[in-house]
C-alpha cells in the first residue's frame, strides 16, 4: 500500500485494472521503479488491437485496375496472353453461377467458376486481326494455275497424308504421329496391261476399285521420316517389280486368266469362222491373226463381244443375259424377242 | 528388435501386390470411395455451415452447374498419361494446400496447356504481400523442378473466407 | 580455330583448294594419281510443299470452348486468306461409360453409371502452301485453350517421282 500512496497524485485517474495489476506484481515493479508505464497490459478481450490491424491492412490494398481503365484503351495490351480470369483487370460486369430463381448469380469477384473456364479474352477480333497482319508476310499464295481439283490431280498425283497431334503433357511426342499414308491413282501410274495386272496382284487389298486409289500405310517404324521413306520404297518396289517379267510368268495359260478376254477365247474363233462362212469366204487365217482380227469389221460384232465378256466377267444375271440375247439376235439377224404378256 | 520382424512380415505382401495384378486387386490398400457422401455436405442444426459455390453443388452437377477443377487432355478419348496426370494433380493440390496453409479459400484449379501448368486459386489476404510473393516464387520453383514443366500461379486474393461463401446450410 | 572452321564451312572454293593441297601432299610419295575432290552438289531450290487439304479435329470436354476455338480458327483463316471448306461438330459426344453397382455388395439390379464425355469438332481447310500452313498452324496451336486436344491431318500433294517410269530395254 505504501507504493500506492507514493504514486498517487491528485488529478490522475487510475482505474481498478491497473491497481490490480500493480498489486499482483509488486516484486518486479519495485525493481524497475519508474518504468511501470510500459508494462504490457493484459487485454483479455483484445478488442482494440484487432480493429487497428484491420484498418491498417485495408489501407494498402490497391483499388481495382479495371476502375482506372480508360474506355479507349488497347485491350490487347491489358490481356496479352492466355490467363485465368482475374476480376480486377476485366472491366465487365460478369456473373456466373447457378442460383435458384429470383436471385442474382455470384459476381465476378471471388468467383472460382470464372477462373475455371478457359477464356478467350486475349483473342478478341481486333487482336486476331493485328496478329494475322503481323504473320501474313510469312504466308505465300496458292499457285493460281492450280485452281481446280483436276489440275491439282494432274500435276501432283501423289497424296501423302500425315497427322500432327497437339496435347497437354510434358512431352510433345505422340506415337500416332508416326503413321504415314500415301495414295496414288492407279491410272496415273504408267503401266501396261500385264504390269497393271501384276501390280494389282502385288498390292492386293491396298487397291480400292471404286475410287481407283492405291493406298499404302506405314506405321512400323518409330519415326515419321522412316515411315515416309518406307512408303516411298513400297511404291517404287511394287512398280518396278510389276514391270519385270519372270520366266514362270510365260506359263500362264487361258485357264489361269483372272478375267474373260474375248480375243483369247475360242468364241472369237467361232465368231470369225462364222463370219467368213456366212460371207462365203475361205477362212485361212492363223490363230494369231484371228486373235488380232478386228471385231468391228463384223456387223454388230463389238456388241456381241461386249455382251459375251460381260456375261463371263460379271456373272449371269438378268441384265447381262438380256444383253447377250439382244446381241446374238442382232448378230444372227434374228427377229427381236417378242414380249409375251 | 521388433522392427525387422515387422518389416519381414510386411514385405511379402508388398512384393505380391507389385508382382501380380490379382493380388494387388484383392487388397484394399486405399481408403474407401464413399460415393454417397463424398463431395456432399450435411445440413447443420444451426444452419451455419459455410459453403462455397463449389461445395454447394454436389459432384453430379459437374459440367451442368459447375465445371472441372483440372483441365487437361489426358481425360479425353485416347488421351496420353492418364494416371500420371491424375497423380501429379493430386500432388500439386496437396502441395499448394500445405504451402499456403489455411490461405486457400477455393479449390485449386489446375490447367494444362502444352507443357505449361497454370495453377489458379483464391487466396486469403492473411499474410503480408512480401510473404505472398515469396510463396508464389517458392511454389513455382519447387513444382517446376519436380514436375519438369513451367508452372505459373494465377492467384486471386480476397479479404476473408466470408467473401467466397455462397450459402450457409 | 573457330574462324578457320567457319571459313571451311562457308567457302567451297577455299575448301576445294585446301583439299587439293592436302591430297597432293598425301599422295605425293605414292604413284596413285590424285583423287579429284567430290563435286559440290548443285544448290537446288527447295520447293515449298503444297497441301491440298488440312483437316483439324478438336477434342474437348466443353463444347462451348470448342465452339469459341473453332470461331477463332475461322477468323484467323479468313484474315490470312485461307479457304475454309467445312466446319461441323458431332451431334452427340463420345461417351466412355462405367457401370458400377450402386451398393457395395448386394442389389445387383441397381447400378450407377459414370461417363466421361469427349466432344468433337472438325474444321476443313483447303489449298495451303507449306509456309502458309506452318504459319497458320503455329498460330492456332499456340492459342489452343487448356483441356483441348488438336489433331491436324495434312494431305500433301506431290509430283509423281521421276523414277516411276517404265524401264527402257
Amino acid at each position: 500500500m505504501s507504493l500506492f500512496i507514493r504514486k498517487y497524485k491528485p488529478g490522475v485517474v487510475y482505474n481498478t485494472q491497473i491497481l490490480w495489476r500493480l498489486n499482483s506484481t509488486t516484486a518486479e515493479t519495485q525493481k524497475q521503479g519508474e518504468e511501470e508505464e510500459e508494462f504490457r497490459v493484459l487485454d483479455i478481450l483484445q478488442k482494440k488491437t484487432r480493429i487497428q490491424k484491420k484498418a491498417a491492412r485495408r489501407a494498402d490494398i490497391q483499388p481495382d485496375r479495371s476502375e482506372k481503365m480508360p474506355t479507349d484503351q488497347n485491350w490487347g495490351n491489358v490481356w496479352p496472353g492466355p490467363r485465368s480470369f482475374h476480376p480486377s483487370s476485366v472491366p465487365l460486369p460478369i456473373r456466373q453461377g447457378y442460383v435458384p430463381k429470383g436471385q442474382a448469380p455470384p459476381g465476378k469477384k471471388a468467383n472460382a467458376e470464372l477462373m475455371k473456364i478457359p477464356n478467350f479474352l486475349h483473342l478478341t477480333p481486333p487482336v486476331i486481326k493485328t496478329q494475322c497482319e503481323a504473320i501474313k508476310p510469312f504466308c505465300t499464295e496458292w499457285p493460281k494455275l492450280l485452281n481446280s481439283e483436276e489440275a491439282i490431280e494432274k500435276h501432283y498425283p501423289v497424296e501423302v497424308i500425315t497427322s500432327d497431334y497437339c496435347h497437354a503433357s510434358p512431352t510433345i511426342r505422340n506415337p500416332l504421329a508416326r503413321i504415314v499414308t500415301m495414295r496414288v491413282k492407279l491410272s496415273d501410274l504408267k503401266l501396261d496391261s500385264r504390269a497393271r495386272d501384276k501390280f494389282l496382284r502385288l498390292v492386293g487389298d491396298k487397291y480400292d476399285e471404286k475410287t481407283d486409289l492405291v493406298t499404302f500405310t506405314a506405321d512400323r517404324c518409330p519415326v515419321r521420316k522412316q515411315n515416309l521413306d518406307y512408303v516411298n520404297y513400297l511404291l517404287t518396289a511394287c512398280y518396278h517389280e510389276s514391270w519385270t517379267v519372270e520366266d514362270w510368268e510365260k506359263e500362264k495359260c487361258l485357264e489361269d486368266m483372272e478375267y474373260y478376254d474375248f480375243d483369247m477365247h475360242p468364241s472369237k474363233k467361232n465368231l470369225v469362222n462364222w463370219f467368213f462362212m456366212s460371207n462365203n469366204k475361205e477362212n485361212n487365217l492363223s490363230d494369231d491373226e484371228i486373235k488380232s482380227f478386228d471385231t468391228s469389221s463384223i456387223p454388230n460384232g463389238v456388241e456381241y463381244k461386249n455382251a459375251v465378256s460381260e456375261l463371263f466377267n460379271e456373272g449371269e444375271n438378268v441384265t447381262t443375259l438380256k444383253n447377250y440375247d439382244t446381241a446374238v439376235r442382232k448378230l444372227l439377224g434374228l427377229p427381236e424377242k417378242k414380249v409375251v404378256d | 528388435m521388433n522392427t525387422p520382424t515387422i518389416l519381414k512380415l510386411v514385405q511379402p505382401l508388398n512384393i505380391l501386390s507389385k508382382c501380380s495384378p490379382v493380388f494387388a486387386s484383392q487388397f484394399h490398400t486405399s481408403s474407401a470411395l464413399c460415393r454417397v457422401v463424398s463431395g456432399k455436405y450435411r445440413i447443420t442444426k444451426k444452419r451455419d455451415r459455410p459453403l462455397t459455390y463449389e461445395m454447394a453443388n454436389p459432384p453430379h452437377y459437374i459440367a451442368h452447374r459447375k465445371s472441372w477443377n483440372s483441365w487437361n487432355t489426358s481425360s479425353l478419348k485416347d488421351g496420353l498419361r492418364k494416371s500420371e496426370t491424375a497423380v501429379e494433380d493430386e500432388f500439386i493440390r496437396r502441395f499448394i494446400n500445405g504451402t499456403w496453409h489455411g490461405l486457400v479459400c477455393s479449390e485449386v484449379i489446375i490447367k494444362r496447356q502444352f507443357n505449361h501448368i497454370r495453377i489458379a486459386a483464391i487466396i486469403r489476404r492473411a499474410v503480408s504481400p512480401t510473404k505472398m510473393y515469396f510463396l508464389i516464387g517458392y511454389t513455382e520453383e519447387l513444382l517446376s523442378t519436380w514436375i519438369q514443366c513451367p508452372v505459373t500461379l494465377e492467384l486471386q486474393t480476397v479479404d476473408s473466407y466470408k467473401d467466397v461463401v455462397f450459402k450457409y446450410i | 580455330m573457330n574462324a578457320i572452321r567457319g571459313l571451311w564451312r562457308t567457302t567451297p572454293l577455299v575448301r576445294s583448294v585446301l583439299n587439293k593441297i592436302t591430297l597432293n601432299r598425301q599422295f605425293a610419295t605414292a604413284t596413285i594419281p590424285p583423287i579429284k575432290p567430290i563435286e559440290e552438289v548443285p544448290n537446288t531450290v527447295e520447293l515449298d510443299k503444297l497441301y491440298k487439304r488440312v483437316e483439324l479435329e478438336m477434342r474437348g470436354i466443353d463444347p462451348a470452348v470448342l465452339l469459341s476455338y473453332s470461331w477463332f480458327c475461322i477468323a484467323a483463316a479468313s484474315n490470312l486468306g485461307i479457304e475454309v471448306t467445312k466446319s461441323w461438330a458431332l451431334r452427340k459426344a463420345e461417351k466412355e461409360r462405367h457401370t458400377l453397382l450402386r451398393c457395395v455388395h448386394i442389389y445387383k439390379k441397381h447400378r450407377v453409371q459414370y461417363e466421361i464425355r469427349t466432344y468433337f469438332r472438325f474444321l476443313h481447310l483447303q489449298r495451303l502452301t507449306g509456309s502458309t500452313c506452318d504459319t497458320f498452324l503455329e498460330y492456332i496451336e499456340r492459342n489452343l485453350p487448356e483441356g483441348c486436344a488438336l489433331k491436324v491431318t495434312k494431305v500433301e500433294c506431290q509430283k509423281m517421282p521421276d523414277h516411276l517410269t517404265p524401264p527402257q530395254e
